[in-house]
Order: C-alpha cells, then sequence, then structure tokens
C-alpha cells in the first residue's frame, strides 16, 4: 500500500476513535479526490450530521446531492435504505408506506441481527456498483464515514453473520455481494484516523489487526494533530542546557516582546511540557510503525483556527499533495 | 456579555482569536461557573456519566468515584468499557463482573458490566418458570438480541445500576454511560427495549389472535400479510418461526419488564440521581453535549454540571501583556539569530498558539453553551498526556471536586 494508490480504489472505509478527527478527515480525503477529477461520494452512515456544518450545506439526507464540483453527499439510515431495497427488488411500492415505519426497521434490525448494517453497507455496495447509461461507473471513489473503531468490525462483518443466519433467499445473496467487496483489496482499503495519544494509538493497532483478520485491505493511518517540532537541534540543545528566565527574557525584550523573567519562567516550564508530549508523541509514531507496514499520513494541529470550509480546502489540499 | 475591549487594529487571524481570552477581559465562560462538584459526591447516591465517545468519561466516573470514597461513603464505579490501563489501575481485568476493592482507594469498588450475565439474569428473574427461562436463552434471537440490539447495552447499565442500587450496599453509585452517539438511546432504552419485546405489531402476526390484534383494524390485518409475505421472502424460510417462537416466550413477561423499567426511570429522575455530561473542547463532542443537556432537561433528569474535559487553560497573568500578534512579531525577527534567539523564537511561537487555541476552545464551549442550563461548568485542563493510574485521578480530582491528590504537594 502506498499513498498513491490510495484515491484509486473504489472505496475508502475510514475510521477511527472518537473524537481524533475521522469525519474531518473523510471529508478532506473525499474533497481531494473530487478535486482531482473524479466523481465521488461522501457517505455518513451514523446520522450525526458531521458534513452539513463542514460544508455549510443544509443537513444531508438520503439524496445525492453536489457538495463540491464533483462531490456528491448523502446520508444513509436504514429506514431509507429498507424502503429502496423493496422497491427495487420487489417492486413493493405499495406495502413499503405502510411496512417501512420505525417498527418494520426495528423488525429488520433484530429479525436477522446486524440487518440495519447490512441494510447501510448494502447501500453502499449499491453507489459502488451503480453505472451509468454510457456503462462507466456513477461514482470513481465513494469514501464512508465509517461508525468508530469499536464498531467497525461488527458492521463490516454484518453481512458475514448475515451469511451465517440466513441460509437462503436473497438477503442471503445480497449479503454475499457486500462481503466480496469489503474483502476485494482493489476496490476496498480501510483508512483508520488517529491522533497520537496512547489510547486510540492501541485502538487503532487493534483496530488495523482486527479489520485484517476479516480480510479488509489496511491503507495508509491518518495520523490528526500532530504537535509541530519547532526548534532545530541547535536551539533545541540551547533550551535543554538550561535557557536562563532572564536570558529569555532580554532576548525577546530585544525583539520588541513584552516579557518579564517570571513570564519567561512560564514559557519554559510550557516548553519543557511540550517536549514531553513530543517525545510520547515520536514513541507512538514508533509504535504505529513497529506494528503497521503502511505509511502514516500525518496532519498538523490546528491551534487557533476554528475548523470550517475554508480549513477543510487546506486540509484538501495537503492530503493531494501526499497522494496526488 | 458586553464584547471585550478591541486590541490592535489589525483583523489579523490572531487578534479575533485572542478576544476573550485575556485575563482581565470578560471569559466567554464566567456566567456558567458555578463552584465544583464536591457537593454531588458528598450527596448523590447515584452519579451518572455521559457524553460522546472519547471525551474522558470513564476517567470522570472514576475521579468522582474517588471523591465520594475520600468522604467516607462506600462506593462503587460501574464502567462498561474502560481502557485498560485505566482497568488496571481499578484493579479490573477482563473476566471482572463482580464489584472488586480498588487497590490503593478506601472504600471504592469498582466493576465491568457483563451485558450477557445482566440480560440473562433479567430473564432468570422475570420468566414463570425455569424452563422457558430455559427456553428463552437457548433462542438464536435472544443470543443475538442479548449483544446487537441498539440500546441494550444502555438499558442492561440501568438495569445493573438499579440492582446495585436495590442491594442497598453502596452509598454512592457511579456509572459511566456507552459512547451512544445520542442521548435519546440511553434515556429510552428501558422504553425501547420493551416496546420492542411488546411489539404489539410483530405479534399481530407472528401470532394472530393474541390479545393485541384486537385493537388494529381491517387495514393493518391487510398489511401484515403482504408483510409476512414479503419478510419470508426477503429473510428465507425458519427465521420467521424463529422469531415467533422467540416473542411467543415472553409472553406474559412484558408486565415485569414494564415496571422494571418505570422504576428504573424513576430513580434515574430522582434528587438522590445526579447527571454529568462530559464533553473535550472539540465541536463535535460539544454538540453531543449540548443534546444531552436539552435531552436532560426535556426528561427533568436532574443535571449536576458540566465538564470539559482537556481544556487548553488561558495564559497566566503574568504573560497577559504577550498577545500573539506581539509574540509572533517578535519570534520573527529572532527566528534568523543564534541559537539561543531561534530557542526563544520557539517559545513566543508556542505561547501565541496555545493562546490562541485557548480562545478558540473557550468560544467553541461558549456556543455550544448558548441556551443551555448546563447546571455547574467544570474546567479540567490536560494535566498530563495521560490519565491512567489513581495519581492522575487524584489530580482530576482536584479540579471536579476539590479533593487533593492522594499524594498531593503543597
Amino acid at each position: 500500500m502506498t499513498l498513491d494508490t490510495l484515491l484509486s480504489h473504489r472505496l475508502l472505509v475510514v475510521t477511527g476513535k472518537g473524537g481524533v478527527g475521522k469525519s474531518t478527515t473523510a471529508a478532506a480525503l473525499a474533497l481531494a479526490s473530487a478535486r482531482g477529477g473524479r466523481r465521488t461520494a461522501l457517505v455518513e452512515v451514523e446520522g450525526r450530521q458531521a458534513f452539513a456544518s463542514l460544508f455549510d450545506t443544509p443537513p444531508w439526507d438520503f439524496e445525492e446531492r453536489e457538495v463540491r464540483p464533483g462531490l456528491f453527499g448523502v446520508s444513509v439510515d436504514a429506514e431509507d435504505s429498507l424502503q429502496e431495497y423493496l422497491e427495487l427488488f420487489y417492486g413493493a411500492k405499495r406495502l413499503s408506506r405502510f411496512v417501512v415505519g420505525s417498527t418494520a426497521v426495528e423488525f429488520a434490525t433484530t429479525a436477522a441481527p446486524g440487518i440495519k448494517d447490512v441494510l447501510l453497507i448494502g447501500k453502499v455496495k449499491e453507489m459502488e456498483r451503480r453505472r451509468e447509461p454510457d456503462g462507466r461507473f456513477t461514482y470513481d471513489l465513494i469514501v464512508l464515514d465509517a461508525p468508530p473503531t469499536g464498531r467497525v468490525v461488527a458492521f463490516l462483518r454484518a453481512p458475514e453473520a448475515t451469511l451465517e443466519l440466513v441460509t437462503m433467499g436473497p438477503i442471503r445473496q445480497q449479503a454475499r455481494s457486500v462481503v466480496d467487496m469489503v474483502t476485494d483489496h482493489e476496490r476496498t482499503c480501510a483508512v483508520p484516523v488517529t491522533v497520537l495519544e496512547d489510547l486510540p494509538v492501541t485502538e487503532t493497532l487493534e483496530g488495523a489487526a482486527a479489520l485484517r483478520a476479516l480480510g479488509v485491505a489496511l491503507g495508509p493511518v491518518v495520523v490528526n494533530r500532530v504537535l509541530p517540532e519547532r526548534v532545530d537541534a541547535e536551539a533545541r540543545a540551547a533550551l535543554v542546557e538550561g535557557l536562563s528566565p532572564q536570558a529569555v527574557a532580554d532576548r525577546a525584550q530585544r525583539a520588541g516582546a513584552a516579557l518579564e523573567p517570571d513570564g519567561a519562567r512560564l514559557l519554559l516550564a510550557q516548553a519543557e511540557a511540550d517536549r514531553a508530549r513530543l517525545a510520547l508523541q515520536a514513541e507512538l509514531r514508533e509504535r504505529l510503525h513497529e506494528h503497521l507496514d503502511v505509511p502514516l499520513l500525518e496532519l498538523p494541529e490546528r491551534y487557533g483556527t476554528r475548523f470550517g470550509p475554508q480549513e477543510l480546502d487546506t486540509l484538501a489540499r495537503a492530503i493531494e499533495e501526499r497522494v496526488a | 456579555m458586553s464584547p471585550p475591549a478591541a486590541r490592535g487594529s489589525e483583523a489579523a487571524r490572531g487578534s479575533e482569536a485572542a478576544r476573550g481570552s485575556a485575563p482581565g477581559a470578560s471569559d466567554p465562560l464566567a456566567r456558567w461557573h458555578d463552584g465544583d462538584l464536591s457537593e454531588v459526591v458528598a450527596q448523590a447516591s447515584i452519579i451518572v456519566c455521559t457524553g460522546a465517545g472519547g471525551v474522558g468519561k470513564t476517567t470522570m466516573a472514576a475521579s468522582l468515584a474517588l471523591g465520594a470514597a475520600a468522604r467516607g461513603r462506600k462506593t462503587v464505579v460501574l464502567t462498561i468499557d474502560p481502557a485498560r490501563r485505566l482497568a488496571q489501575s481499578l484493579g479490573l481485568d477482563a473476566m471482572s463482573e463482580e464489584a472488586r476493592a480498588v487497590p490503593g482507594a478506601t472504600g471504592l469498588d469498582a466493576m465491568m458490566l457483563d451485558m450477557r450475565r445482566t440480560f440473562d439474569g433479567l430473564i432468570d428473574r422475570h420468566a414463570p418458570d425455569p424452563e422457558r427461562a430455559e427456553r428463552i436463552k437457548a433462542n438464536r434471537f435472544y443470543q443475538q438480541l442479548a449483544s446487537s440490539l441498539a440500546g441494550t447495552q444502555e438499558y442492561m447499565a440501568m438495569e445493573k445500576l438499579y440492582e446495585l442500587h436495590e442491594h442497598g450496599r453502596y452509598d454512592c453509585i457511579v456509572i459511566d454511560t456507552p459512547p451512544t452517539r445520542s442521548a435519546l438511546d440511553f434515556l429510552d432504552a428501558p422504553r425501547r427495549l420493551t416496546d420492542f419485546l411488546e411489539g404489539r405489531f410483530l405479534r399481530m402476526f407472528l401470532a394472530p389472535g393474541m390479545r393485541a390484534g384486537k385493537q388494529v383494524g381491517r387495514a393493518v390485518g391487510w398489511g401484515s400479510g403482504l408483510f409476512m409475505r414479503a419478510a419470508s421472502r426477503i429473510t428465507g424460510a425458519g427465521v420467521l418461526e424463529d422469531l415467533g417462537d422467540f416473542f411467543q416466550s415472553f409472553e406474559g413477561m412484558y408486565e415485569g419488564f414494564k415496571e422494571r423499567a418505570g422504576e428504573v426511570y424513576r430513580l434515574l429522575a430522582s434528587q438522590g440521581s445526579a447527571f454529568v455530561v462530559v464533553a473535550s473542547p472539540e465541536p463535535p463532542a460539544l454538540r453531543e453535549a449540548r443534546y444531552f443537556l436539552h435531552r436532560l432537561e426535556q426528561d427533568g433528569m436532574p443535571t449536576a454540571g458540566l465538564v470539559i474535559n482537556r481544556l487548553t487553560p488561558p495564559p497566566d497573568p503574568a504573560l497577559a501583556d504577550l498577545t500573539p500578534e506581539a509574540a509572533r512579531a517578535a519570534a520573527g525577527r529572532l527566528t534568523t539569530g543564534d541559537a539561543e534567539d531561534r530557542a526563544v523564537a520557539a517559545l513566543l511561537e508556542l505561547h501565541a498558539d496555545r493562546w490562541e487555541l485557548a480562545a478558540r476552545e473557550r468560544r467553541d464551549v461558549a456556543a455550544a453553551l448558548q441556551g443551555t442550563t448546563p447546571g455547574r461548568l467544570v474546567e479540567v485542563p490536560r494535566l498530563r498526556p495521560e490519565v491512567h493510574d489513581l495519581e492522575a485521578l487524584g489530580e482530576v480530582g482536584a479540579r471536579l471536586h476539590g479533593d487533593d491528590p492522594p499524594d498531593a504537594r503543597a
């Protein structure tokens, strides 16, 4: 797996522990893909409406809408998927309005467990296989904002589980073709997102192992909010060897900053804490490299900027440069 | 709130970000501050920590539990899925389904939720006879339901909580909730499960002639026939029969389930309970917290407070005059100097970045709180890279409920 082949898959499954920036990363990957001239779909399956504010659009729903040139956004839910499924395969328009209430979905969810997930990922598969009248695929790439690491394996495994429970019938065929899609390394690739902290890294390693055990190809790991290394070796040596608060204040004042030794002492303490975090960061990066033979795609901490459409553009461009 | 005094005329990113965070300038969060949670750990008999995934719910639950135990109250912390190292420091391993004393913390027990066992216990209690209980537990749908139905984990957590409460062994029970993406799942859990099991709609076509069927008219009877045909075509043979058996074996147990769910709900809404919403200063987590606060208010649940975890602290008063703009300007002049100058430049850049980060976080938190009644707002700064031992939990506790860490330094 190299970075430059990432966007030539058909489906990217973006996952990660809560709070690491999974949805943002999925959006940036999709945007980078669309900007590279690929017709791209960005799919949300948990109804969290994470993308509407990122792209500054009205709430997303089951209809695929172009949110940027060549980028189509959709929020898929089990109820709509079931309705579409019934209509598509059974011409069941007449009963769907009655049947597809919450009870029916509750039924579907439990009648054959994992069906909700099967419906959701079944919809993704439908989009992945969909073709235009001229025979081309409708979408060159689908980016799925998948459930978090703790649940993604159950999510992707749902079709397998269904195969174990349902021994015949169209649901079985449907489940089979979904299993084929997610385990085809040419078509599907999982992209874990993490930050360089102990828990998320541990969860990423566990998740990566579980995804591989499931037969899913593992793509690059996106490492979010990486703290910058601010000093060169010489300057670091100066800091470590004990630049005095007085010296810091003097130099800062000469450069025009209002800094007294008391304040300088706080800055030095802050820098030491920052170095500790950088050291931990380096250790965790090493741990990822040690256990995973995939590249890391690092994205910087963004400090003061509030994340909005503009920052999304910047992030997408950063990804474009790496994976073009 | 009055707008803070403008500083400088450039509309640079930095000056905008700095607004509201400078010491002395009005803190956008000031109006929500109202002490800490020491009253909660001293008095509440049930503390429920809730919030989005990855915000530190388990850490907060463990810290609050330590605080209650430190006040001489016999306390148990019930966690759903603790991080491994935190679990270790609480004396838990994957197999601990019974409460265990936390090493090094007097009066504190910890336990992990075992969903399957809790569900089995529920079946045993409500089944009219052991045979029926066995029949249910052997059904493959039960086996799947026990682990996969949305809301089951939430419901079982509440069931376990109620069980512990009934036992009366503890003065204070602290529980962290599953990281569900919506509060609805959690508060609705008991009702959802009983509604589902009662499943009027399902029963009326799975076992025609049942009591529930009478209330529905012809239209539904017609619809269910169609539905049955469609459903069997989709699921294949055999599945529906198993399902029918499953629902029939639950017949007669619904009342017990419902009653219990009602009791759990009343317990959570009672004055002895306290909900603590946990968030990180990131917008997605804040959106969830806002939703939780609204939902708790709607349901009349006692909300004790909102904890913002891992908040970047605002700059120290000693640095109040060193604005991000000034720091960056000076840093710019120093980057071409010798090693010491470059080191100072880095210090100034770091200061400017952190100031802006702190300002952004505070604005995001303030924006999320507009129009909510969070009770007490407690800030817990990022104290160290990871919190997973009792000492670190004590440090968090110092912020949450004013206790000194176990080995407090003066």
